[in-house]
């Protein structure tokens, strides 16, 4: 007889999870409400993969269970983006570069930050990735205090504005966003998929890679890359998730019960769009838009990650 | 066989190599002795390509081991360091499987199970088969790493300090288990040892550091002497030859 594994199980409460969001209280409106949802819940799959994805492998890399890539400064160079379109322009910047202009935008200026550090740090063949956080780290501290200098000499309505900017939502994905982002973490997994061996490899460490035939500095150039478009297009797409990526990293551990990423990086997807969706439906069916999906992710995540941890510990 | 030709390396302003020049003989057990801060280590790593050299070059059978693909040299030299800590959960045969990397990036074949279930043999791991990496003492988790290096099937073995933190009897099943792999399969073994007396033991072959050079190299009879051991070290050695071999009494000047 087949036992039901945990990690069978997240799929089947995803699924439903998805079917109760699409249809509660809709009115089966088709033509309006559902669609909306429907958009919605794109946004969350795809934020979803990218942020496990992106934790997931990071985490590898780094051999560190309790980092993410917003470690090495990306969010932070979103928020500052955002304050200083704000700064400069005011909020007609929101008129004058229309939200698709601002979300290409954003994915572009994260990309050539971080192409712009890899190729610093990864000149003349050194490969410390501890420098690369390091770095990353100091850079994420000064890039949010330039970013809170900017925020205080913005007007109290256009603070307003950039609030909003530093929160995730779902709310403000357009469907010419949602079809991009799909495309490029589609790539990325596509592109990733033939290189989950190797990256099961990678876990073991850079001296047992090396010494297994792997070649650390490519494989870690590569994904760091795509982590980095990853992010990139989560941020621009949902907005700063932070630290979310921890909690989906290690609840997807806990349940996957295997090291293999051609398992944890799926089953991390689903956990993190479980996740999304119900914190959403809080949101829209709990607290009437009265908190934020931002804190309630967090809320849920954390909840979740120490019921898992206590859970465990008690087991044989 | 390995050859070592001219190897300078510095970290900063410190010189760590200065101009090595050593020859490892294949289908033999050398050692690599010498106090702390010597460079022993540090060469086994140039020779694994884990660290590379600031001048000089490293030969395998007369090739320059540089121009060597990263892939292909994990065929040829495996490489242990001391077991790492990570916090994977792994098993002893998940680990050892890892050794079949080099040939069948990650999608085992038949052969490779058969490669496995040999080197789980070959250590007599069988009983540790499923059990857990995290749940192992140090010497069960170091004869599990040794495995799956075994399962690289390489001609060229190289470990660093092996038997750090290990009872004497691990120690001992170990250096067995590498005295085998030599004398049974003809493959070449080059070790970092600090304990003399297992070097004495069990080696062909040792080569003695000083100060970033090779001090003395030879067979163990040439090396082991108490003037030579005595200068290397700066203490007073007193060698017995027994019945069992040769043995090293430093312990009290």
């Amino acid at each position: 007889m087949m036992r039901l594994q945990p990690r069978h199980a997240v799929w089947i409460v995803v699924v439903t999870l998805a079917l109760i969001f699409v249809f509660l209280h809709s009115g089966l409106d088709f033509d309006y409400v559902i669609p909306k949802r429907i958009a919605r819940l794109t946004a969350m799959l795809i934020g979803g993969a990218a942020i496990a994805w992106s934790s997931i492998t990071f985490q590898t890399l780094t051999g560190n269970r309790i980092l993410t890539p917003a470690i090495m400064g990306y969010e932070a160079v979103y928020l500052l983006w955002q304050a200083l379109l704000i700064l400069f322009m005011g909020s007609a910047s929101l008129v004058l570069l229309g939200v698709n202009g601002n979300f290409v935008l954003s994915v572009l200026l994260m990309l050539g930050y971080s192409w712009g550090i890899h190729r610093w740090l990864f000149r003349d063949g050194k490969s410390n990735v501890y420098f690369l956080l390091l770095v990353g780290f100091v850079l994420t501290l000064l890039i949010s205090t330039f970013t809170q200098f900017v925020q205080l000499k913005v007007s109290p309505g256009e603070f307003s504005i950039l609030q909003g900017f530093s929160q995730a939502s779902f709310n403000r994905a357009q469907p010419l966003q949602l079809l991009f982002s799909g495309l490029l973490v589609g790539a990325v997994c596509l592109l990733g998929r033939k290189t989950l061996p190797t990256l099961d490899v990678l876990s073991l460490g850079r001296d047992q890679a090396v010494s297994l035939g792997v070649d650390y500095r490519r494989n870690v150039r590569l994904h760091l890359a795509l982590i980095a478009i990853l992010v990139a297009v989560s941020t621009s797409l949902l907005g700063p998730t932070a630290f979310m990526g921890v909690f989906v990293a290690n609840i997807t551990y806990a349940l996957a019960r295997t090291f293999r990423h051609r398992v944890t990086l799926p089953l991390g997807g689903a956990i993190a769009t479980g996740m999304f969706i119900t914190a959403q439906l809080l949101v829209e069916h709990v607290f009437n838009y009265k908190t934020t999906v931002g804190i309630l992710v967090n809320l849920v995540c954390g909840g979740y990650f120490l019921v898992l941890m206590v859970r465990t510990r008690g087991a044989p | 066989m390995i050859t070592v030709h001219d190897i300078h390396k510095a970290y900063g302003a410190k010189a760590v190599l200065k101009g090595v020049d050593a020859c490892f003989p294949a289908r033999s057990l050398t050692s690599l002795i010498g106090p702390n801060g010597a460079g022993k280590t540090t060469l086994l790593l140039m020779i694994a390509r884990l660290t590379a050299p600031g001048r000089g070059e490293v030969r395998i059978e007369g090739r320059p081991v540089a121009g060597i693909d990263i892939g292909e040299y994990a065929r040829r030299v495996a490489t242990l360091r001391q077991a790492p800590d990570f916090n994977l959960r792994l098993t002893v045969e998940e680990l050892v499987a890892f050794g079949r990397f080099p040939y069948s990036r990650g999608a085992l074949t038949r052969e490779d199970q058969r490669v496995i279930d040999e080197a789980i043999a070959f250590l007599s791991l069988e009983p540790l088969r499923h059990a857990y990496l995290d749940e192992l003492s140090g010497g069960q988790r170091q004869m599990a790493f040794l495995a799956m290096t075994i399962a690289q099937q390489t001609d060229y073995l190289l470990l660093d300090e092996p038997l750090n933190n290990l009872d004497i009897k691990h120690a001992v099943q170990i250096m067995r288990a590498l005295r085998r792999l030599c004398d049974e399969q003809g493959r070449t073994v080059i070790l970092v040892v600090h304990d003399i007396n297992f070097a004495a033991s069990y080696s062909d072959h040792i080569v003695a550091m000083k100060e970033g050079a090779v001090y003395c190299a030879g067979s163990v009879a040439e090396v082991i002497t108490e003037a030579r051991l005595g200068e290397l070290y700066g203490l007073a050695f007193d060698i017995t030859q027994g019945q069992r071999g040769r043995l090293c009494n430093y312990f009290n000047p």
